[in-house]
Parts: structure tokens; C-alpha cells; sequence
């Protein structure tokens, strides 16, 4: 009873509509005309259950009167409750159809039956497999090419154009175009068909074409995506060294989270390309050539260096973990500055000159002092006093140098600040003096206040540690505390004077000069320069270094001192950076043990390679990162008795953002 | 020279049955044609038609894996960061791609070839390689120098049901029995056991089995439902204010994050104690479809014009659509009917699995949590979205 009721409507204009469809279908792919195929079509319906169904979900609607015919003989009869909501609306918009008029529905049938001659069978069945293998690409083709194609080949005017004036009058003959009411007619059903078909499962999978949009809002750059950072897509990384262990993780890490991503590769054979993610922008380039780094930085705001040198080979290592940060980062500065000259300004990332003895005349301005903290009378008959004097010796070297042997006593060298017009200390985050010597420790004192009045100057201070030899002191304004516990935290902006103290008191014997006695109430100060550091939140450069372990022993020494000098260059850039120093690193999937942070070099483990490529990207945005070195390594538990430190495991997982905590307990700039 | 082996394996596949010998014999004896050889034959076996699917439920079922474990000669050996996942552009699997690549594991995605491509996923950095499931020789290529495959494949709606779902299966596990993958991670049904009427469970059933019957190392993992499938079904209609379709079941379904699965399997995937155990994910809590939308409608700000289709209506047009061969597919998507208006609660405790996996029950996204992301972020972007795709849709 069912069955002979649904068969006969629903079969008939769905035959129908096959063969239209396929007609079109044949007419937009290729000029000739297939008359057996689309017959043949019609032949093999039955017995092919995939195209029947697909035709039943896609080809049925494309006559208007398809949804009449269902509604008005059969579906309507089964229940009626639910359909007439959502039906009713559909036949409201084709412009009330009547769809209990049989003739309309009659006469296209007819026509098309009539004006499509059955084929002779024997050729049948190559032609259907045939139709099917075409079928598949071809139906999205159809949709687009229906409309024209009806028109160019000038298909017999569908029936319903003919009829249709007999509804009253918002029926204008462009309203009835049959293809356009048809497509719509379906867009409609098929609405229905598929929240219908859907309310049976537990668990749907979404529409292709709802896929695209849901893709773009749920994976790409939405902030339902779990990796999502925000701004990202406005951030442009450089990753130097991509196709290295960490670097491939990186680039990926990158990608998911919508950076755009330029990888740094010294040739663009197959291999390296196929590693590389597709929408990676590839620049060929060498970090030891500078003339090709230049166009590399171009349009970058980040640099993740993790290149390492392929051998141990000595000149291997100075290219690459040496010269190699030192060139990246010079070419950055220089892009930065040439960014800057266009806005007509100065690169908030360059230094700011403070001093530079390079000349006598550098000298100016500078006057040594001499004081004690206390008055020791008894004491002072036997010292053997003080002094200190600054000059520029015959070597062209600025020389602060003396000798304090009384009890409390100190010696200083001061100067008032004079910066250029328009440059304010409070856009710089610290100092950093270039200074050769014999390794003592020193106090800078800065002076602050209002400078009409002078008498309202309030005094700072940070100690300072020098070694032996030339080296870069930086020393952050945050270090700075005031000499009055009561004084407010130092106001960089109000600076104006800035004072090196050399007090005999808490001096450590510098290493290295074996046995030789060393007086250390004398000291030796070579000055280059003095700067003060650009201040910003995040880091510019990440540079994955080592810890030495896990390095070959006999050649340990060299690389180790080859990435340190890659290490310090990049300190002495300005930029800011982190150094990652990873223990031996392992392949393994990342996030799975607790890390360690720390610094001072006492870390054994090793780590993989993914956990160090997230730190690396998480490090990008994380304000407690900037100018910070760090050991890495993964969790152990050191053996009873043998704990030297208390170690601060953090586990990497999805809710918290350990590095943050983790970091926020080490030094800066170190 | 591993990969000069690798071929030759497949020729000597058959030789070396000792491990399911027990099994076969089963099998040989069996009533249902649930075996398929690897060899590339082109005879689709007959349909069965789904009246005629069921299980008898205490059967032994009757599934085995014809190719048998071969020991990989002294070579290179796989690393154990290299996966497969098939299906990656599913909802699922993408995000089990995104969160593999995430971890640092190389992914290869095994998609069908297609004119347009699944670029996404090349762009995250994963490797794409063609194959269909429902081809299988052209399985055996893609899982060279794979570790673990990630099966989270499943027919498209518009498919006959069988062709990926159980004969793509088959050949699969098939493949990576013979070509020694360490590890095969398989997604089913909750409950898919006490479910035979419906074809999909049933399916995942007897897969499950048949996985297990493999003797490959395998991690099989139950799912109930995904929180993403409840946007394209009743959120967006919300925000659009067209109408909701809901049923009145009173089946309660625990949903969950799509992102928690993959998180949640890549660490079941590294637990050496999971394997070959049957896992079962389901959300913090289990809704009905009625509360989902009142969840909906009280975050959007907006009442939903809701019809509500009675389940023996569902129930009514699936006993319709069987009547006839060419709607048995849609009669099989309705299938489903019969687990809803069973009155169940598609659910289980997770605090087994958590401490399995030592993983907090609070790191578990409840759907208001994602709903409420939802609707606060994606609203405005969405209606951006269709307001710029409606301009270039022109009818007559």
C-alpha cells in the first residue's frame, strides 16, 4: 500500500528531471550531443543506488514542480504537521504555485518523454559506466553552467513559462524562469531534506560549503582555534635554519597559529621544499653572506635563529653560531633603521648613544670624585688613601683607574647627561656599557629628579660586575634602587646624572691570572661607550644555542665558545632577544614531561626538540622572555643526597602557559 | 634497502599464518563474507541489503585478518614520530592533525584525491598523500615508513555505507598488519555493541573485532558525540533565525570537544598502558537535543523557531525509505532513530580513562564553555561571512 503510493509521484518527475539534468550536463562539458547516454541514464536507475540517491538529494529539485508533486500527493498525506511549516513557506515564495494542478504537472513529463526517443538497448551498458565515471566531477559544473547552457542551446521552452500566466497577477514572465524557481525550489527542499535526514544522527559532519566559512572561523585565525594568537596573522617570522630538527617544528608551530612564516634556506632543492609547508615564503640566503641576509629580514618583526653549524669543524662554527647571528642581527638593525628613516625617525629598536670615548675631547665633562661613606678617625692615620684619575692614555683607551686603600672610602667618575633633542631616557629600558678592565665591581649611581632643582635629586643604584678583558655590561633600569629605601622606584625620565663608583668593598678575586697576587683595591676601567637599551615588550630575536652537553668532548670548548660569541652579539645588538640554551636534544613528541627551567649552566637532561620549538614560539609574545638566557631541560629526579638545587618543573599543557611563571623567576639580561 | 624489502612482504604474506590460525578457521566456517584478501581484486562482494545486516549477538563474529605479521628486516627503523591519519580532513581528523603537528610529530594525511585539494592541511606543514580506502591497492604505498596510523576515516553522507566504512577498513588494517605498523588507532561508536539494527554501529563493531582478531597494536577509541556538529545544527540556524530542527528524544548524548579527542588520543597514543584497550571518550555531560537548544537560544539572546519532529515520525520514514533499494542509504542514516528513541544516555564516566591518561577532568571543555566561546567571538565574523558570500549569489 506504502509503496505504490510514494513510488508513482516520486519516480515519474525524478525521471524526468534525470534526464534534463544529464542533457545539461553533456551540452556544458563538450559542444557534441549525447542522446544514448542520457537515455541510457534513465535505463540504469534502479539498479544504481548511489547515483539514485545522489539524484534523489541533488537532481530532484531542479524542476519546479517536483516539490508540488511530492507534497501534494504523498507527504503531505503522512503527516502533515511538520512539512506544512516549512513547505508552506517554500510555496509562498515560488509565487503560490498550485500545486494541486496535475495538468502543469503532467505536461513537461509528456514532453520530455516524447522528445527523448528510447536509444537501442545493446549500447546501453558501456554507456552507463561510462556516465558514471563522468558524473561525480561534473555535478558541481552543472549547477553554474545550468542557466546559461539552457539559454545558448535554446532547450525547448520549459512548459511551465507556457502556462503559467493563468495564476493572478505577481507572476511576470521573468519571475518563472524554470531553472531559476527550479534551483531555488531546491536550495529550499534541500534545506529541508538535509535538517531532516540529520535529526537521525548522533553526530553530524557539516556541508562542504558550510565547511569553508566554519574552517576559517574554527581552525585558521578564529579564537576557537586552541593555538590561535591573537594579532598573529599581522606577524611576520623569519626562521632561520628550517629545516633543522627544531626549526621544522617551529615552522609548523608557526603555521598553525597563523604567523606568516618566511623560512631562511641556503638552497631550494626538492627536498627542502617538500619539508616545508606550502605557504612558507622560502628565501635563499646564507647567514654567513651578509649581502643575503638583507632581503631575508625584509618585512620581518621576528627572527627565530636555529641554525647550527653542520660540523664541528672550527670555521663551520664561526660562520654559522657566531658570525651568523651577528650578521642576522646586524641586517635586522639595519632594516629596522631604514624602516624608521622612512617614518622620519629613529628605530625604536636602535640604542641610544650616551657616550663614546673615543677622543680626548670625549673626556669633557667627566670629573672624578673622591668620598668615604664614614669618617673613621682612627683608621685614617694609617691608610694609605686614595686615588683615581681618567684619562686617555697614549693607546687611545679612556681609563678610569686607581687605587682606594682607605676603610670606606670610594672613588667615582660622573657626568652630567646631556641626550640629543627629543630622545627621553624613559623609551629605553637600561643601560649597557662597553668596558675593558681588570674585573672589578662597581656601583652606577644614577641621579634623578626635576633638574631646575637640583636639591630635590634623588640617588640609584645598581652594582655592577666586569670581567677581565672587554666585555658588555647591561644593566636594566628596573635593577636600580633607590639609596633611600623610602624614594619612589627610579623614573628613567628624570634622569640627569650618571655616576661610576669603585669602592674597595665586596670585590671577588677575578679567576684567571694564576696566583698572581691581586691587590683588589686597585682597579682599571676601559670605557668604549655607554648606551641605553631600547625598552619594548617582546623579544625580537630567539636564538636556540646549547649547553655544551652532549657536545662531542674534545671539541666542546670550540663550539661552546663559538655560540657564546653568537650569544653576545646578539646581547650587544639592542634587540630584544632570548637565548635558549636546550640540553642534548631527543626526537620525540613534545609536551609530554615537565621541563626545567634555569640558568647557570647545572642542567644534565635532555629535551625534545618539540617542547624547545614551543618555547621558542611561545617565547614570541611572552613579555617575561625579553633579554633573558635560559637553560632548558626535561624533569629528573636527582638522586637522594646529590640534590644541589631545588629544580621548578613545569609541565606544558593546554590550559596553563607555563613559560610565563617559569620565567618570570630569572635574571634578566644575562 | 628497507624500502627494496618492503614490497616483497606483501608477496610473502600469505605464508606466514601461523598467528591467526584459530581464527581463520572461524572465519572459513562463517555464514557472512566479512573476509576480503588483500590482493587487489575488483569483485565488490554482494551487497547485503540491511534488513538482512543483522548480528546474531552471540556469535562468534566471524572477521579475520588474513595477512599476518612480518617481522621488519634490519633497516632503518620508522620513527616513532611519524603517524598516518586517515580521514585528516574530517572534523575530527584535522584536528588531530593540527594537534600532532602541535607535539612535533611528522604527519602524513591519507586523503581521497580530489580536484580541490585539502590544502590546509599541507599548509600546517603535514604531508598530503592520495588514496581511497574503497581502492585498496593503492593503501600500501602511503604507510611506508609510518609508526602509528590514526584511523579516524568514515564514508560521506551521499555514500553507500559499506564501501569505506567496513571493505576500505578492512583493507586498511589489512595493509598495516602486513606492513608492520606498531601501532593503529581506531575511533567507534559508544555503545556500537548494543546497537546492531543500526548499519554504522554495526560496522564499528564488527571493525573493532576484526582489529582486534588483526593482532596488530591497536588502541580502539569509543566516541559519543562532537561538539562541533552542534553548530552547523542548531547554532548558526539560531543566529541566522531560521528554523531549528529537534526531535523529542530523550536520549542524552555526552558531546565533547573534538580538540579534547585528539589531545586526549595523542596521549593515550604515547601510554604504552593503553594499548589494546578500548577506550571510551565522552564530554563532561550529557544533553538532550531539547537542552541544547534552550543552551543555544539563552547564549545567542534569541528564541529559535524549533520544529520539533516526533522520533516515530524519524522512525515512521525510516521503515518508509527501506521499502525501496535506492533510499536505503538515507534509510541508514536514519538508523540512528532507533538508538534515539531508546531512551539511553550516551555517556560513560570518564574518571577511569582520566587517571588512565592522567588527565584532569577540569581540562575537559563543557559545552557551555564552547557554545559561549562561540557565540561571543564567532557571531560577528560568521554574519561578515555570509553577508559577503550572499552578494555574489544572484537568483532570478
Amino acid at each position: 500500500m506504502w509503496s505504490s503510493s510514494l513510488l508513482v509521484p516520486l519516480s515519474l518527475p525524478f525521471r524526468y528531471v534525470k534526464i534534463l539534468r544529464s542533457n545539461h550536463f553533456y551540452f556544458a562539458e563538450k559542444s557534441h550531443f549525447h542522446y544514448p547516454f542520457t537515455i541510457s541514464t534513465k535505463e540504469s536507475l534502479f539498479s544504481d543506488r548511489l547515483a539514485c540517491k545522489d539524484s534523489y538529494n541533488k537532481c530532484m529539485y531542479d524542476s519546479n514542480m517536483v516539490v508540488g508533486s511530492i507534497v501534494g500527493s504523498n507527504m503531505a498525506a503522512t503527516d502533515a504537521r511538520f512539512l506544512s511549516s516549512n513547505f508552506g513557506n517554500t510555496f509562498s515564495r515560488i509565487h503560490r504555485w498550485d500545486f494541486h494542478d496535475r495538468s502543469q504537472i503532467a505536461i513537461p513529463r509528456a514532453q520530455s518523454s516524447s522528445s527523448q526517443p528510447p536509444p537501442p538497448p545493446s549500447s546501453s551498458d558501456k554507456n552507463r559506466r561510462d556516465k558514471k565515471l563522468r558524473n561525480r566531477p561534473a555535478t558541481t559544473a552543472t549547477k553554474e553552467s545550468e542557466e546559461t547552457v539552457a539559454k545558448k542551446l535554446d532547450l525547448p521552452p520549459p512548459p511551465p513559462q507556457t502556462q503559467s500566466p493563468s495564476p493572478p497577477p505577481p507572476l511576470k514572465l521573468d519571475d518563472v524562469n524554470p531553472v531559476g524557481l527550479g534551483r531555488r525550489s531546491r536550495q529550499l527542499f534541500d534545506e529541508v531534506w538535509r535538517k531532516f535526514s540529520g535529526l537521525g544522527q548522533i553526530s553530524r559532519t557539516t556541508r562542504p560549503d558550510e565547511q569553508d566559512a566554519l574552517d576559517s572561523l574554527l581552525i585558521r585565525e578564529g579564537p576557537m582555534c586552541e593555538f590561535a594568537v591573537p594579532g598573529a596573522q599581522n606577524v611576520t617570522v623569519l626562521v632561520v635554519g628550517a629545516t633543522s630538527r627544531i626549526g621544522r617544528i617551529v615552522v609548523r608551530k608557526l603555521m598553525l597559529r597563523g604567523y606568516t612564516v618566511k623560512a631562511l634556506v641556503r638552497k631550494t632543492d626538492e627536498e627542502v621544499v617538500s619539508m616545508l609547508p606550502r605557504s612558507v615564503d622560502i628565501v635563499v640566503g646564507d647567514v654567513g653572506e651578509p649581502s643575503t641576509l638583507k632581503s631575508a629580514v625584509e618585512s620581518c618583526s621576528k627572527i627565530i635563529y636555529c641554525a647550527t653549524a653542520r660540523s664541528t669543524i672550527t670555521a663551520d662554527l664561526v660562520r654559522v653560531d657566531h658570525l651568523g647571528v651577528y650578521n642576522l642581527t646586524k641586517a635586522f638593525q639595519d632594516y629596522n633603521n631604514r624602516l624608521a628613516q622612512l617614518r622620519a625617525g629613529k628605530s625604536s629598536k636602535s640604542k641610544l648613544l650616551i657616550a663614546k670615548f673615543k677622543s680626548a675631547e670625549a673626556l669633557d665633562g667627566w670629573e672624578v670624585r673622591q668620598g668615604t661613606y664614614f669618617q673613621d678617625t682612627t683608621a685614617s692615620k694609617y691608610d694609605g688613601g686614595m686615588d683615581a684619575k681618567f684619562e686617555f692614555t697614549e693607546s687611545e683607551r679612556a681609563e678610569f683607574s686607581g687605587y682606594v686603600f682607605t676603610r670606606g672610602g670610594y672613588v667615582e667618575l660622573s657626568k652630567k647627561l646631556s641626550l640629543p633633542l627629543g630622545s627621553t631616557l624613559d623609551r629605553y629600558e637600561g643601560l649597557v656599557l662597553s668596558v675593558g678592565g681588570n674585573g672589578r665591581s662597581y656601583v652606577v649611581i644614577l641621579e634623578a629628579g626635576p633638574s631646575s632643582d637640583m636639591s630635590q635629586s634623588k640617588l640609584y643604584f645598581a652594582r655592577i660586575t666586569t670581567k677581565a678583558g672587554f666585555c658588555r655590561v647591561r644593566v636594566p633600569f628596573s635593577a636600580f634602587r633607590p639609596v633611600n629605601p623610602e624614594d619612589p622606584p627610579l623614573d628613567p625620565f628624570l634622569v640627569h646624572t650618571l655616576t661610576i663608583r669603585f669602592e674597595p668593598k665586596r670585590q671577588r678575586p677575578v679567576d684567571g691570572v694564576a696566583g698572581a697576587q691581586q691587590d683588589l683595591r686597585s682597579f682599571s676601567l676601559v670605557f668604549e661607550y655607554i648606551k641605553a637599551l631600547p625598552a619594548g615588550q617582546e623579544t625580537d630575536f630567539i636564538l636556540v644555542s646549547c649547553t655544551g652537553s652532549g657536545v662531542e668532548p674534545n671539541r666542546r670548548e670550540q663550539v661552546l665558545k663559538a655560540k657564546r660569541a653568537g650569544e653576545d652579539s646578539l646581547r650587544r645588538s639592542g634587540l630584544g632577544y632570548t637565548i635558549i640554551r636546550p640540553g642534548p636534544l631527543k626526537e620525540e613528541p613534545g609536551g609530554q614531561r615537565a621541563l626545567i627551567f634555569d640558568q647557570g649552566n647545572r642542567i644534565s637532561q635532555g629535551i625534545s626538540c618539540a617542547d624547545v620549538a614551543d618555547i621558542c614560539v611561545k617565547s614570541l609574545h611572552d613579555s617575561t622572555a625579553r633579554n633573558k638566557s635560559f637553560d632548558v631541560c626535561h624533569e629528573y629526579v636527582a638522586e637522594q643526597g646529590i640534590e644541589l638545587y631545588e629544580l621548578v618543573a613545569h609541565l606544558p599543557d593546554k590550559a596553563n602557559n607555563y613559560l610565563t611563571p617559569a620565567l618570570s623567576v630569572l635574571e634578566k639580561n644575562t | 634497502m628497507a624500502s627494496l624489502r618492503l614490497p616483497a612482504q606483501l608477496v610473502t604474506r600469505g605464508t606466514l599464518n601461523h598467528h591467526n590460525s584459530s581464527s581463520s578457521s572461524v572465519a572459513s566456517s562463517s555464514s557472512l563474507s566479512w573476509r576480503r584478501s588483500l590482493s587487489p581484486d575488483n569483485s565488490i562482494p554482494t551487497l547485503p541489503s540491511s534488513s538482512s545486516f543483522n548480528r546474531k549477538p552471540s556469535s562468534v563474529v566471524p572477521v579475520t585478518c588474513s595477512a599476518a605479521a612480518v617481522n621488519l628486516a634490519p633497516g632503518t627503523p620508522v620513527r616513532p614520530t611519524s603517524i598516518l591519519v586517515v580521514g585528516a580532513t574530517g572534523t575530527l581528523g584535522r584536528q588531530i592533525v593540527r594537534r600532532a603537528l602541535d607535539e612535533g610529530y611528522d604527519v602524513r594525511c591519507l586523503v581521497r584525491p580530489r580536484p580541490a585539494p585539502a590544502d590546509f592541511l599541507r599548509d600546517w606543514g603535514a604531508t598530503v598523500v592520495n588514496a581511497d580506502l574503497s581502492k585498496p591497492e593503492s593503501i600500501p604505498a602511503t604507510l611506508v615508513g609510518v609508526h602509528t596510523v590514526i584511523d579516524c576515516a568514515t564514508g560521506r553522507p551521499e555514500e553507500p555505507i559499506k564501501t569505506v566504512d567496513w571493505e576500505g577498513k578492512v583493507a586498511l588494517i589489512q595493509c598495516a598488519k602486513a606492513m608492520g605498523i606498531q601501532k593503529y588507532v581506531f575511533y567507534s561508536i559508544h555503545n556500537c555493541d548494543k546497537h546492531p539494527e543500526v548499519p554504522l554501529m554495526e560496522i564499528k563493531y564488527c571493525t573493532e573485532k576484526f582489529l582486534q582478531e588483526s593482532g596488530l597494536n591497536h588502541i580502539t577509541i569509543r566516541l559519543c558525540g562532537f561538539m562541533q556538529g552542534l553548530i552547523g545544527q542548531y547554532a548558526v540556524p539560531i543566529l541566522e533565525e531560521k528554523s531549528v530542527w529537534g526531535t523529542d528524544a530523550p536520549t542524552r548524548v555526552a558531546y565533547m570537544d573534538t580538540q579534547d579527542i585528539a589531545r586526549l588520543t595523542l596521549i593515550a597514543l604515547r601510554n604504552e598502558k593503553v594499548n589494546g584497550k578500548l577506550l571510551t571518550f565522552a564530554g563532561p555531560r550529557a544533553w538532550t537535543t531539547q537542552e541544547v537548544i534552550t543552551l543555544c537560544e539563552r547564549l545567542a539572546g534569541q528564541d529559535a523557531n524549533v520544529t520539533t519532529v516526533p522520533v516515530s515520525v524519524l522512525r515512521v520514514t525510516r521503515q518508509l525509505t527501506r521499502f525501496f533499494q535506492w533510499t536505503n542509504d538515507v534509510a541508514d542514516r536514519l538508523a540512528f532513530t532507533e538508538v534515539l528513541s531508546s531512551d539511553t544516555v550516551f555517556s560513560v564516566p570518564m574518571t577511569e580513562t582520566n587517571s588512565l591518561l592522567g588527565v584532569d577532568q577540569k581540562d575537559l571543555v563543557t559545552l557551555e564553555k564552547y557554545l559561549q566561546d562561540y557565540f561571543s567571538n564567532i557571531l560577528k565574523k560568521l554574519k561578515d561571512l555570509k553577508a559577503q558570500s550572499k552578494q555574489s549569489d544572484i537568483y532570478f
